[in-house]
Protein backbone atom coordinates (compact mmCIF):
# COMPACT_ATOMS: atom_id res chain seq x y z
CA UNK A 1 0.00 0.00 0.00
CA UNK A 2 1.40 3.74 -0.30
CA UNK A 3 0.65 6.32 2.49
CA UNK A 4 0.49 9.92 2.53
CA UNK A 5 2.80 10.56 4.92
CA UNK A 6 3.12 14.06 7.26
CA UNK A 7 6.24 14.22 9.19
CA UNK A 8 5.42 15.77 12.78
CA UNK A 9 9.38 15.96 13.92
CA UNK A 10 11.73 16.95 11.63
CA UNK A 11 14.54 19.50 12.14
CA UNK A 12 16.82 21.53 9.94
CA UNK A 13 19.78 23.36 10.41
CA UNK A 14 23.48 22.72 11.29
CA UNK A 15 23.62 21.89 15.48
CA UNK A 16 26.60 23.48 17.01
CA UNK A 17 28.42 19.91 17.85
CA UNK A 18 29.59 17.70 15.91
CA UNK A 19 26.82 16.20 13.88
CA UNK A 20 27.36 12.43 12.96
CA UNK A 21 24.71 13.19 10.18
CA UNK A 22 24.64 15.03 7.26
CA UNK A 23 22.76 18.14 8.86
CA UNK A 24 20.21 19.66 5.80
CA UNK A 25 20.92 23.22 5.38
CA UNK A 26 17.92 24.22 3.34
CA UNK A 27 14.13 23.95 2.89
CA UNK A 28 14.59 22.79 -0.74
CA UNK A 29 17.32 20.16 0.57
CA UNK A 30 14.85 18.90 2.96
CA UNK A 31 12.14 18.92 0.13
CA UNK A 32 14.35 17.20 -2.01
CA UNK A 33 14.87 14.02 0.87
CA UNK A 34 11.02 13.86 1.27
CA UNK A 35 10.18 13.28 -2.25
CA UNK A 36 12.66 10.85 -2.35
CA UNK A 37 11.80 9.18 1.01
CA UNK A 38 8.27 10.11 -0.45
CA UNK A 39 7.15 12.52 2.53
CA UNK A 40 4.67 14.85 1.20
CA UNK A 41 4.75 17.09 3.99
CA UNK A 42 6.60 17.78 7.19
CA UNK A 43 6.54 20.12 10.59
CA UNK A 44 9.97 21.18 11.37
CA UNK A 45 11.70 23.50 13.78
CA UNK A 46 15.04 24.62 13.56
CA UNK A 47 18.09 23.51 15.80
CA UNK A 48 19.08 26.73 16.59
CA UNK A 49 15.92 27.38 18.30
CA UNK A 50 17.33 24.60 20.68
CA UNK A 51 21.49 25.19 20.45
CA UNK A 52 21.62 28.68 20.10
CA UNK A 53 18.51 31.25 20.67
CA UNK A 54 14.76 30.58 20.63
CA UNK A 55 14.11 33.75 19.51
CA UNK A 56 16.82 34.11 16.55
CA UNK A 57 15.98 30.13 15.77
CA UNK A 58 12.22 31.02 15.35
CA UNK A 59 13.10 33.94 13.23
CA UNK A 60 15.37 31.27 10.73
CA UNK A 61 12.83 29.12 10.97
CA UNK A 62 10.31 31.20 9.54
CA UNK A 63 12.13 31.89 6.62
CA UNK A 64 12.20 28.47 5.72
CA UNK A 65 8.69 27.48 5.85
CA UNK A 66 7.69 30.14 4.12
CA UNK A 67 9.34 28.96 1.04
CA UNK A 68 6.96 26.12 0.42
CA UNK A 69 3.29 25.25 1.44
CA UNK A 70 4.59 21.65 2.09
CA UNK A 71 6.16 22.79 4.98
CA UNK A 72 4.97 23.65 8.43
CA UNK A 73 6.56 25.37 11.51
CA UNK A 74 7.00 24.76 15.06
CA UNK A 75 8.41 27.80 17.66
CA UNK A 76 10.32 27.81 20.38
CA UNK A 77 8.93 29.02 23.64
CA UNK A 78 10.41 30.28 26.77
CA UNK A 79 8.48 32.37 29.92
CA UNK A 80 6.47 34.41 28.90
CA UNK A 81 7.45 37.14 31.57
CA UNK A 82 10.67 37.79 30.17
CA UNK A 83 8.97 38.76 27.04
CA UNK A 84 11.28 37.32 24.45
CA UNK A 85 9.57 35.15 21.86
CA UNK A 86 5.65 35.34 24.16
CA UNK A 87 5.09 38.79 22.39
CA UNK A 88 1.34 40.77 22.17
CA UNK A 89 0.88 39.75 18.53
CA UNK A 90 1.96 35.74 19.34
CA UNK A 91 -1.03 33.75 17.90
CA UNK A 92 -1.15 36.53 14.82
CA UNK A 93 2.34 35.85 14.05
CA UNK A 94 1.80 32.02 14.32
CA UNK A 95 -0.59 32.43 11.86
CA UNK A 96 1.24 34.66 9.94
CA UNK A 97 4.13 32.60 9.38
CA UNK A 98 2.54 28.89 9.00
CA UNK A 99 3.60 28.21 12.84
CA UNK A 100 1.07 25.12 13.39
CA UNK A 101 2.43 24.11 16.87
CA UNK A 102 5.11 24.83 19.84
CA UNK A 103 8.05 23.47 21.20
CA UNK A 104 9.71 23.43 24.87
CA UNK A 105 12.77 22.30 26.03
CA UNK A 106 12.61 23.76 29.81
CA UNK A 107 15.58 21.44 30.79
CA UNK A 108 18.11 22.95 28.63
CA UNK A 109 16.77 26.48 28.72
CA UNK A 110 16.76 26.93 32.69
CA UNK A 111 12.84 26.89 33.17
CA UNK A 112 10.05 25.03 34.44
CA UNK A 113 7.05 24.38 32.23
CA UNK A 114 4.47 24.83 34.91
CA UNK A 115 1.16 26.74 35.70
CA UNK A 116 3.50 29.45 37.59
CA UNK A 117 5.41 30.36 34.79
CA UNK A 118 2.91 29.63 31.97
CA UNK A 119 -0.45 30.08 33.17
CA UNK A 120 -2.59 32.29 31.25
CA UNK A 121 -0.61 32.01 28.21
CA UNK A 122 -0.51 27.79 28.26
CA UNK A 123 -4.55 28.05 29.41
CA UNK A 124 -4.30 30.06 25.38
CA UNK A 125 -2.53 27.47 23.64
CA UNK A 126 -5.45 24.86 25.33
CA UNK A 127 -8.24 27.01 24.43
CA UNK A 128 -7.14 27.50 20.66
CA UNK A 129 -6.10 23.77 20.69
CA UNK A 130 -2.21 23.90 19.55
CA UNK A 131 0.25 21.10 19.95
CA UNK A 132 2.79 21.63 22.47
CA UNK A 133 5.56 18.81 20.69
CA UNK A 134 7.67 18.03 23.76
CA UNK A 135 11.12 15.54 23.14
CA UNK A 136 11.65 13.36 25.71
CA UNK A 137 15.45 12.93 23.75
CA UNK A 138 16.35 16.83 24.21
CA UNK A 139 15.40 18.97 26.70
CA UNK A 140 12.52 17.45 29.29
CA UNK A 141 12.31 14.47 31.50
CA UNK A 142 9.10 12.11 31.77
CA UNK A 143 8.35 14.01 35.56
CA UNK A 144 8.65 17.45 33.34
CA UNK A 145 6.30 15.78 31.14
CA UNK A 146 3.64 14.72 34.51
CA UNK A 147 3.97 17.70 36.27
CA UNK A 148 2.85 19.96 33.14
CA UNK A 149 0.09 17.71 32.13
CA UNK A 150 -1.31 17.85 36.16
CA UNK A 151 -1.20 21.44 35.45
CA UNK A 152 -3.16 21.62 31.89
CA UNK A 153 -5.01 18.38 31.58
CA UNK A 154 -6.60 19.27 28.57
CA UNK A 155 -3.18 20.82 26.57
CA UNK A 156 -2.74 18.79 23.36
CA UNK A 157 0.78 17.43 23.69
CA UNK A 158 2.68 15.15 21.13
CA UNK A 159 5.29 13.41 22.98
CA UNK A 160 7.93 12.82 20.41
CA UNK A 161 10.74 10.42 20.64
CA UNK A 162 9.85 8.39 23.63
CA UNK A 163 10.87 4.61 22.23
CA UNK A 164 10.55 2.04 24.59
CA UNK A 165 8.50 3.67 27.33
CA UNK A 166 4.93 2.14 27.41
CA UNK A 167 5.19 1.96 31.33
CA UNK A 168 5.51 6.10 31.05
CA UNK A 169 3.36 6.82 28.24
CA UNK A 170 0.52 4.34 28.50
CA UNK A 171 -0.54 6.19 31.58
CA UNK A 172 -0.56 9.51 30.37
CA UNK A 173 -2.84 8.13 27.01
CA UNK A 174 -4.77 6.98 29.49
CA UNK A 175 -5.50 9.95 31.66
CA UNK A 176 -5.27 12.58 28.83
CA UNK A 177 -7.40 12.54 26.17
CA UNK A 178 -5.08 15.25 24.49
CA UNK A 179 -2.07 13.67 24.45
CA UNK A 180 -0.52 11.54 21.15
CA UNK A 181 2.57 9.94 20.54
CA UNK A 182 5.10 10.73 17.80
CA UNK A 183 6.10 7.17 16.13
CA UNK A 184 9.74 7.82 15.03
CA UNK A 185 11.29 5.80 18.04
CA UNK A 186 7.93 3.96 18.70
CA UNK A 187 8.09 2.04 15.72
CA UNK A 188 12.02 1.36 17.05
CA UNK A 189 10.88 -0.72 19.69
CA UNK A 190 9.55 -4.11 18.35
CA UNK A 191 5.48 -4.11 18.81
CA UNK A 192 5.53 -0.58 19.87
CA UNK A 193 3.22 1.08 17.22
CA UNK A 194 1.05 -2.66 17.34
CA UNK A 195 0.59 -2.76 21.21
CA UNK A 196 -0.40 0.99 21.62
CA UNK A 197 -3.01 0.69 18.57
CA UNK A 198 -4.70 -2.60 20.69
CA UNK A 199 -4.66 -0.51 23.99
CA UNK A 200 -5.53 2.97 22.45
CA UNK A 201 -6.63 2.76 19.12
CA UNK A 202 -4.61 4.56 15.80
CA UNK A 203 -6.58 8.16 17.23
CA UNK A 204 -3.48 8.50 19.79
CA UNK A 205 -0.07 8.00 16.89
CA UNK A 206 0.95 10.52 14.23
CA UNK A 207 3.86 10.03 12.46
CA UNK A 208 7.16 11.38 12.43
CA UNK A 209 10.60 10.27 11.88
CA UNK A 210 13.37 12.80 14.03
CA UNK A 211 15.26 13.22 10.11
CA UNK A 212 18.08 14.40 9.60
CA UNK A 213 19.25 12.77 12.81
CA UNK A 214 17.86 9.61 11.95
CA UNK A 215 16.50 7.80 9.03
CA UNK A 216 13.24 8.80 6.61
CA UNK A 217 12.99 4.75 5.65
CA UNK A 218 13.40 3.51 9.59
CA UNK A 219 10.22 5.37 10.21
CA UNK A 220 8.29 4.81 7.15
CA UNK A 221 8.84 0.95 7.25
CA UNK A 222 8.03 0.77 11.02
CA UNK A 223 4.49 1.71 9.76
CA UNK A 224 4.11 -0.01 6.47
CA UNK A 225 5.42 -3.37 7.96
CA UNK A 226 3.07 -2.23 11.76
CA UNK A 227 1.20 -5.95 12.26
CA UNK A 228 -2.14 -2.72 12.16
CA UNK A 229 -4.97 -2.00 9.53
CA UNK A 230 -4.80 -0.02 6.35
CA UNK A 231 -7.08 2.47 8.17
CA UNK A 232 -5.40 2.82 11.23
CA UNK A 233 -2.14 2.92 9.18
CA UNK A 234 -3.20 6.35 6.75
CA UNK A 235 -4.60 7.84 9.72
CA UNK A 236 -1.13 7.58 11.90
CA UNK A 237 0.30 8.45 8.57
CA UNK A 238 -1.34 11.53 8.11
CA UNK A 239 -4.97 11.78 8.88
CA UNK A 240 -4.57 12.65 12.69
CA UNK A 241 -2.09 15.64 12.61
CA UNK A 242 -4.13 17.01 9.48
CA UNK A 243 -7.00 16.56 12.34
CA UNK A 244 -4.75 18.46 15.02
CA UNK A 245 -4.13 21.44 12.52
CA UNK A 246 -7.35 21.62 11.33
CA UNK A 247 -8.59 22.35 15.14
CA UNK A 248 -6.11 24.86 15.85
CA UNK A 249 -8.11 28.26 16.08
CA UNK A 250 -5.62 31.28 15.72
CA UNK A 251 -8.39 33.67 16.57
CA UNK A 252 -10.03 34.01 19.74
CA UNK B 1 10.30 -13.49 11.92
CA UNK B 2 8.25 -14.88 9.30
CA UNK B 3 5.92 -11.31 9.00
CA UNK B 4 9.74 -9.57 9.15
CA UNK B 5 11.44 -11.59 6.19
CA UNK B 6 14.56 -13.02 9.07
CA UNK B 7 15.54 -16.49 8.27
CA UNK B 8 17.44 -17.17 11.14
CA UNK B 9 17.76 -15.56 14.53
CA UNK B 10 20.78 -16.33 17.03
CA UNK B 11 20.00 -14.65 20.24
CA UNK B 12 20.70 -15.36 23.87
CA UNK B 13 17.60 -15.57 26.35
CA UNK B 14 17.25 -12.98 28.99
CA UNK B 15 16.65 -15.82 31.78
CA UNK B 16 20.19 -17.04 30.66
CA UNK B 17 22.24 -13.55 30.71
CA UNK B 18 19.60 -12.11 34.14
CA UNK B 19 18.65 -15.18 35.86
CA UNK B 20 21.60 -17.41 36.73
CA UNK B 21 18.92 -20.00 38.34
CA UNK B 22 17.57 -20.73 35.13
CA UNK B 23 20.37 -20.25 32.63
CA UNK B 24 21.13 -21.71 29.88
CA UNK B 25 18.36 -24.40 29.98
CA UNK B 26 15.88 -21.58 28.68
CA UNK B 27 18.19 -20.93 25.40
CA UNK B 28 18.33 -24.95 25.34
CA UNK B 29 14.58 -24.83 25.00
CA UNK B 30 13.78 -22.21 23.19
CA UNK B 31 16.20 -23.35 20.30
CA UNK B 32 14.40 -27.14 20.40
CA UNK B 33 10.90 -25.64 19.58
CA UNK B 34 12.25 -24.12 17.06
CA UNK B 35 15.18 -25.57 15.21
CA UNK B 36 14.89 -24.24 11.57
CA UNK B 37 14.85 -20.88 12.89
CA UNK B 38 16.72 -20.01 16.22
CA UNK B 39 20.10 -20.92 17.51
CA UNK B 40 21.25 -19.60 20.57
CA UNK B 41 24.95 -18.13 22.15
CA UNK B 42 25.73 -20.06 25.36
CA UNK B 43 25.49 -17.18 28.29
CA UNK B 44 28.76 -16.84 30.29
CA UNK B 45 27.97 -14.88 33.54
CA UNK B 46 31.53 -14.73 35.44
CA UNK B 47 29.85 -14.47 38.81
CA UNK B 48 28.98 -18.34 39.15
CA UNK B 49 32.08 -19.84 37.39
CA UNK B 50 30.45 -22.88 38.77
CA UNK B 51 27.70 -22.74 36.55
CA UNK B 52 30.13 -21.52 33.77
CA UNK B 53 32.56 -24.76 34.47
CA UNK B 54 28.98 -26.97 33.90
CA UNK B 55 28.12 -25.29 31.09
CA UNK B 56 31.35 -25.50 29.18
CA UNK B 57 31.39 -29.17 30.14
CA UNK B 58 27.84 -29.96 28.29
CA UNK B 59 28.48 -27.03 25.51
CA UNK B 60 30.05 -29.65 23.01
CA UNK B 61 26.17 -32.20 24.14
CA UNK B 62 24.49 -29.38 22.53
CA UNK B 63 25.75 -28.80 18.83
CA UNK B 64 21.96 -28.26 17.44
CA UNK B 65 21.72 -25.44 19.56
CA UNK B 66 24.81 -23.05 20.74
CA UNK B 67 26.78 -21.39 17.69
CA UNK B 68 29.22 -19.63 20.32
CA UNK B 69 29.11 -17.53 23.93
CA UNK B 70 27.69 -14.18 24.96
CA UNK B 71 29.51 -12.12 27.46
CA UNK B 72 27.44 -9.20 28.65
CA UNK B 73 29.90 -7.90 30.91
CA UNK B 74 28.51 -4.69 31.49
CA UNK B 75 25.62 -5.96 33.51
CA UNK B 76 27.76 -8.28 35.01
CA UNK B 77 30.22 -6.20 36.17
CA UNK B 78 32.99 -8.37 35.13
CA UNK B 79 35.49 -7.17 32.32
CA UNK B 80 36.06 -9.16 29.51
CA UNK B 81 39.89 -9.95 30.35
CA UNK B 82 38.70 -11.53 34.04
CA UNK B 83 40.21 -14.76 34.45
CA UNK B 84 36.67 -16.08 35.33
CA UNK B 85 36.03 -15.72 31.60
CA UNK B 86 39.20 -17.58 30.57
CA UNK B 87 37.25 -21.44 29.81
CA UNK B 88 34.73 -19.74 27.45
CA UNK B 89 37.41 -17.45 25.85
CA UNK B 90 40.17 -20.33 25.26
CA UNK B 91 37.49 -23.09 24.20
CA UNK B 92 35.97 -20.49 21.50
CA UNK B 93 39.61 -19.98 20.46
CA UNK B 94 40.63 -23.23 20.20
CA UNK B 95 37.28 -24.20 17.86
CA UNK B 96 36.75 -20.97 16.33
CA UNK B 97 33.82 -20.38 17.59
CA UNK B 98 31.93 -17.03 17.94
CA UNK B 99 31.83 -15.13 20.94
CA UNK B 100 29.36 -11.78 21.20
CA UNK B 101 30.37 -9.10 23.28
CA UNK B 102 27.92 -6.47 24.23
CA UNK B 103 30.27 -3.19 24.31
CA UNK B 104 30.00 0.30 24.93
CA UNK B 105 32.03 3.50 24.44
CA UNK B 106 34.08 4.80 27.84
CA UNK B 107 33.08 1.19 29.43
CA UNK B 108 35.82 -0.28 31.91
CA UNK B 109 34.17 -3.80 31.43
CA UNK B 110 33.64 -4.08 27.52
CA UNK B 111 35.12 -0.75 26.11
CA UNK B 112 37.44 -1.10 23.49
CA UNK B 113 40.55 -0.93 25.89
CA UNK B 114 39.46 -4.36 26.78
CA UNK B 115 38.46 -5.75 23.61
CA UNK B 116 41.94 -5.05 22.35
CA UNK B 117 43.50 -7.41 24.75
CA UNK B 118 40.71 -10.09 24.02
CA UNK B 119 41.34 -10.34 20.40
CA UNK B 120 44.65 -10.07 20.67
CA UNK B 121 44.92 -12.66 23.01
CA UNK B 122 42.50 -15.05 21.79
CA UNK B 123 42.67 -14.59 17.42
CA UNK B 124 40.98 -17.67 17.13
CA UNK B 125 37.54 -16.61 18.25
CA UNK B 126 34.81 -14.87 16.01
CA UNK B 127 34.28 -11.64 18.14
CA UNK B 128 31.32 -9.86 16.93
CA UNK B 129 30.97 -6.45 18.96
CA UNK B 130 27.42 -6.20 19.53
CA UNK B 131 26.32 -2.45 19.57
CA UNK B 132 29.72 -1.65 17.79
CA UNK B 133 31.23 0.02 20.89
CA UNK B 134 28.31 2.37 21.44
CA UNK B 135 29.71 6.30 20.77
CA UNK B 136 33.02 5.12 20.10
CA UNK B 137 32.79 4.83 16.69
CA UNK B 138 35.75 5.32 15.21
CA UNK B 139 37.51 2.97 17.79
CA UNK B 140 35.26 0.57 16.75
CA UNK B 141 36.66 0.84 13.18
CA UNK B 142 40.34 0.77 14.19
CA UNK B 143 39.72 -2.32 16.02
CA UNK B 144 37.91 -4.40 13.12
CA UNK B 145 40.91 -2.88 11.17
CA UNK B 146 43.23 -4.09 13.42
CA UNK B 147 42.22 -7.37 13.84
CA UNK B 148 40.30 -9.72 11.57
CA UNK B 149 38.95 -11.51 13.87
CA UNK B 150 36.75 -8.60 14.74
CA UNK B 151 33.23 -7.85 13.46
CA UNK B 152 30.61 -4.89 14.31
CA UNK B 153 27.36 -5.73 14.56
CA UNK B 154 24.83 -3.09 14.21
CA UNK B 155 22.15 -3.05 17.23
CA UNK B 156 21.37 0.25 18.49
CA UNK B 157 23.35 1.81 16.02
CA UNK B 158 20.58 2.05 13.83
CA UNK B 159 18.80 4.85 15.61
CA UNK B 160 21.48 7.68 14.33
CA UNK B 161 22.20 8.57 10.91
CA UNK B 162 25.77 8.32 9.73
CA UNK B 163 27.45 5.71 11.23
CA UNK B 164 26.35 2.69 9.07
CA UNK B 165 27.57 5.12 6.42
CA UNK B 166 31.02 5.87 8.54
CA UNK B 167 31.80 2.11 8.79
CA UNK B 168 31.12 1.04 5.01
CA UNK B 169 33.69 3.81 3.83
CA UNK B 170 35.91 3.16 6.66
CA UNK B 171 36.02 -0.25 6.42
CA UNK B 172 34.76 -1.90 3.49
CA UNK B 173 30.96 -4.14 4.42
CA UNK B 174 32.56 -7.34 4.94
CA UNK B 175 32.91 -7.17 8.40
CA UNK B 176 29.43 -5.79 9.71
CA UNK B 177 26.39 -8.02 11.06
CA UNK B 178 22.78 -6.87 11.03
CA UNK B 179 21.48 -6.94 14.26
CA UNK B 180 18.96 -5.49 16.29
CA UNK B 181 18.44 -6.83 19.89
CA UNK B 182 14.88 -7.99 18.95
CA UNK B 183 12.41 -8.49 20.57
CA UNK B 184 13.18 -5.08 22.44
CA UNK B 185 13.88 -3.03 18.90
CA UNK B 186 11.70 -3.71 15.53
CA UNK B 187 13.04 -5.77 12.57
CA UNK B 188 11.72 -3.23 9.92
CA UNK B 189 12.68 0.17 11.82
CA UNK B 190 16.39 -1.44 11.20
CA UNK B 191 16.15 -2.80 8.10
CA UNK B 192 14.25 0.63 6.75
CA UNK B 193 17.33 1.97 8.37
CA UNK B 194 20.08 0.31 6.45
CA UNK B 195 18.31 0.23 3.05
CA UNK B 196 18.33 4.41 3.60
CA UNK B 197 22.06 4.49 4.66
CA UNK B 198 22.95 4.25 0.70
CA UNK B 199 24.64 1.63 0.51
CA UNK B 200 25.45 -0.70 -3.01
CA UNK B 201 23.22 -3.68 -3.81
CA UNK B 202 26.44 -5.61 -3.03
CA UNK B 203 27.08 -4.09 0.48
CA UNK B 204 23.84 -4.32 1.23
CA UNK B 205 23.55 -8.06 0.86
CA UNK B 206 27.06 -8.50 2.62
CA UNK B 207 25.36 -6.61 5.93
CA UNK B 208 21.89 -8.27 5.71
CA UNK B 209 23.18 -12.16 5.32
CA UNK B 210 26.26 -12.44 3.41
CA UNK B 211 28.50 -11.72 6.57
CA UNK B 212 26.56 -13.94 8.98
CA UNK B 213 26.18 -16.93 6.87
CA UNK B 214 30.22 -16.80 6.88
CA UNK B 215 30.32 -16.17 10.47
CA UNK B 216 28.08 -19.49 10.82
CA UNK B 217 29.59 -21.32 8.63
CA UNK B 218 28.33 -24.61 8.79
CA UNK B 219 24.80 -23.76 9.32
CA UNK B 220 24.59 -22.78 5.33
Amino acid sequence: MSLNFFDINAFIGRPKGKARFNPIASSAELLGAMDTSGIQKAVLWHISQYDYSAVEGNRILNEMVLKTDRLFGCWTLLPPQTGEVITDDFFAGMERNRIIALRAFPDFHRFFLSRTVFNGFLEEVVARRIPLLLSLARGISWSGVYNLLQDFPDLTCILCEIGLANRFSWPLLEHYPNVYLETSLLSYAAEGIESTVRRFGARRLVFGTGFPERYHLAAIMGLLHADISNVDKEKIACQNLDNIISGIKYDK
Amino acid sequence: MKRNGVKMLAFCHHAALFAPDIGNQANIEAVRLFPKHLRAYCAVNPNYPEIVKKDMRTFASYPDVYIGFKFLADYHECPLMDGRYKPAWEYADTKKLLVLLHTWGGSHYDGPEQIEKAAREYSGAKILLGHSCHGEWDKAIELAKTFPNIHLELCAVMDERGILERFVEKLGSKRIVFGTDFPWFNHHYYIGAIINAGLCDEALHDVFHRNAEKLLGVLF
